[in-house]
């Protein structure tokens, strides 16, 4: 299999024949009508990422250690984008779609697509790819017990992930990093039924603010389609310490 | 009058096409004389507003009053402390919300509005209804894009006083129907209750005479009627402006100060705290001229008239394209049209048109609940102004059907 990089410089050498905007369009609308679909049954409230120009679904199932993606929006030219992209993410592994950049959509002249202001939901999905790459990172901790590296409670069956990139849009209000990359959450556990444990810690241990964080998350999760039930157990040992902070979390707070 | 002469934006190319601008609605071009002031008084005048003795803070506020003088005559208000000095269209439903509703609302009342607003004309009052206990109350708009008037009175009825206010677009930005304000404002009226016009695109497109349509307060950008952004005004009756406690406290909106009391000054410098975008505000005075020259030219009111027309005939040739907001007195419709094509997702066809020197507004144009209404979650709109042309027209029309083949 191609590495990201390969795959990306093979799209930029397809894209550097055009040579008129329209010709690019064309092909990008192609490329948007011949992607496969999200399955209609995936096309959920949770799996929808909201731009004020468009909507973009996306959803994601691990094999093997390899993530897979299946995407739709109801814009022809951002699905165009968004078949570029999963051409480049599907089938990797998580620490490479982590490690990836998305330079190349600026090389070929759609940078405007990806700036934040475009509000057509492909940043936002980039997002969510990564959040589910963080979610299936291997080499995490096996399940209950926190690791003494520290690293992040990971998934292991595709709730587990879903519950993962819910808890990645809980932030501490005091620090821009969401509680997950944080190191915060310690254990998940979701069963076939949709009964979710969920072991976590705080930054400080009287945090004046815990009960909020403790209360989003459980509302967080429990908007996961699948969960029946959640069960936040709050501990302080073991003590949190910056080391369990995710290597993006580190460098979004300016440690690396 | 060559008015494309007068607007040195329309010049310019876009990816090598001549630019056809039809986002009006959002934003217009500034014509020279107001690119004029702004550079001449940054140079001249670059003082702070209301506190200087010097010449160039003097000069700055003269400037600064001579807007708001601009803006009162444009709206036909009877004075000077009518018009309130704010940032946009936005800030001033925001003040009138808050402040109004911290005034005369208490639990369990109800502000009406209507379901075309704008963002802006919505959650101003959520945001205050939720501080009061009091909730929002929805007029609807039928399949034609005019608002439920008749049902108005029977509403404001049986409400028994409990409606405290209607707050309503004299034109909707996504429909583009001029709304049968004047009879809002006399059935209100009739039952004691104030109205509040979001005029953010009635001004571009109505003679605004606030005395004759009688409403008690009238809201507008400047940058939608040919000034810089970052100005606006909120035009208010007196004896609502004058019982509604200050919005933001700070410089220039007191009397004197001290740590256990201060008081407030005169209107309009009461709701006026800290120092304004008194350049912007300065602008209204050209800005407003040209509207007004452009308004009294009976060839560019034709124009407009002629491109709606063509626009509202040609458009509709294109397989499966719906327009929303055809009002049944076609003179109650702006040259602003809104439509979706169907298997032609909006953002696309503006993507492509775009590349095409053509700027056009797509998405839920600030107006979400209006959409859902219509089952539609993005629009295309093309929204033209007097310097618009009926080539561009025809232009766009060419490049629109081109843009949903390509993407059928
Ligand atoms: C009807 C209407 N109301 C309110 C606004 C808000 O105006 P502004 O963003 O200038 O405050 C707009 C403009 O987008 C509008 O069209």
């Amino acid at each position: 299999m191609k590495t990201i990089q390969e795959i990306q410089a093979d799209i930029v050498e397809e894209f550097a024949v055009f040579t008129d905007w329209m010709d690019k369009y064309e092909y990008l609308i192609e490329l948007g009508k011949s992607m496969p679909l999200i399955e209609e049954k995936d096309k959920t409230e949770s799996n929808l990422i909201r731009g004020c120009q468009s909507r973009v679904w996306l959803s994601c199932r691990e094999e093997d250690g390899h993530l897979y993606f299946a995407a739709d929006s109801d814009a022809i030219i951002t699905k165009g984008i968004i078949s570029l992209l999963l051409k480049v993410y599907d089938g990797q592994t998580p620490e490479a779609i982590l490690a990836a950049d998305e330079g190349f959509i600026e090389q070929i002249g759609l940078k405007e697509n990806l700036s934040p202001t475009r509000a057509n939901g492909l940043v936002s999905m980039i997002q969510t790819i990564k959040g589910y790459a963080a979610a299936w990172r291997v080499g995490a901790k096996a399940p209950g017990q926190p690791s003494a590296e520290g690293e992040q409670a990971a998934a292991k069956n595709e709730l587990e992930a879903d519950i993962v990139v819910a808890l990645r849009q809980v932030y501490d209000p005091e620090i821009p990093v969401n509680i997950y990359d944080l190191g915060l959450i310690y254990d998940i556990q979701a069963d076939a039924d949709g009964q979710v444990f969920i072991k976590m810690t705080l930054t400080a241990p009287n945090c004046p603010i815990a009960d909020d964080v403790v209360a989003q998350v459980r509302e967080a999760v429990q908007d996961v389609p699948g969960v029946k039930d959640v069960q936040v157990e709050l501990v302080f040992e073991p003590e949190w310490t910056t080391d369990r902070m995710s290597e993006e979390a580190k460098l979004e707070l300016g440690m690396l | 009058m060559d008015v494309r002469r007068i607007f040195p934006a329309l010049d310019r190319q876009i990816y090598g096409k001549p630019l056809i601008y039809f986002d009006n609605a959002a934003t217009a071009q500034r014509p020279q004389a107001v690119l004029d002031l702004q550079q001449r008084l940054c140079v001249e005048a670059c003082g702070n507003v209301h506190r200087a003795v010097h010449k160039l803070g003097a000069d700055a506020t003269d400037y600064y009053e001579a807007g708001r003088e601009a803006a009162r005559s444009y709206l036909h208000a009877p004075a000077r402390e009518n018009i309130v000095i704010t940032s946009g269209t936005t800030a001033s439903i925001n003040l009138a919300a808050t402040c109004f509703c911290q005034r005369f609302v208490r639990k369990g009342d109800r502000i009406l509005i209507s379901e075309a607003e704008h963002h802006s004309n919505i959650v101003p009052w959520q945001l205050a209804c939720e501080r009061h206990g009091a909730t929002l109350e929805v007029l609807p708009v039928d399949e034609l894009g005019e608002i439920a008037v008749e049902s108005l009175d029977q509403r404001l009825r049986k409400a028994e006083g409990r409606i405290k206010l209607v707050a309503i677009t004299h034109i909707s930005n996504v429909l583009g129907v001029v709304n049968p304000v004047e009879e809002v404002i006399a059935v209100a009226h009739k039952y004691d209750v104030p109205v509040l016009l979001d005029g953010a695109q009635g001004i571009v497109h109505e003679q605004v005479d606030v005395q004759a349509l009688d409403c008690d307060f009238y809201a507008f950008s400047g940058h939608k009627v040919y000034a810089p952004t970052g100005v606006g005004i909120l035009y208010g009756k007196k004896r609502w402006l004058e019982a509604m406690p200050p919005y933001m406290g700070g410089g220039e909106m007191i009397e004197s100060v001290s740590f256990e009391k201060t008081t407030y000054a005169p209107l309009p410098l009461k709701f006026e705290a800290g120092t304004p975008n008194f350049v912007a505000a300065a602008c209204l005075a050209p800005a407003l001229e040209t509207a007004r020259l452009l308004a009294e030219d009976p060839a560019l009111q034709e124009n407009q008239r002629t491109m709606r027309d063509y626009l509202l005939e040609e458009l509709p040739r294109i397989e499966g394209l719906r327009i929303y907001g055809l009002p049944r007195d076609p003179a109650r419709k702006i040259p602003l049209i809104s439509f979706a094509v169907e298997g032609a997702f909006p953002s696309d066809l503006a993507q492509i048109l775009d590349k095409m020197g053509i700027a056009v507004r797509t998405g839920h144009m600030c107006a979400e609940p209006l959409l859902h209404r219509y089952g539609q979650t993005s629009l295309l709109r093309a929204s033209l102004a007097p310097y618009n042309t009926l080539a561009e027209c025809e232009s766009f029309v060419t490049a629109l059907h081109r843009a949903v083949q390509m993407l059928r």
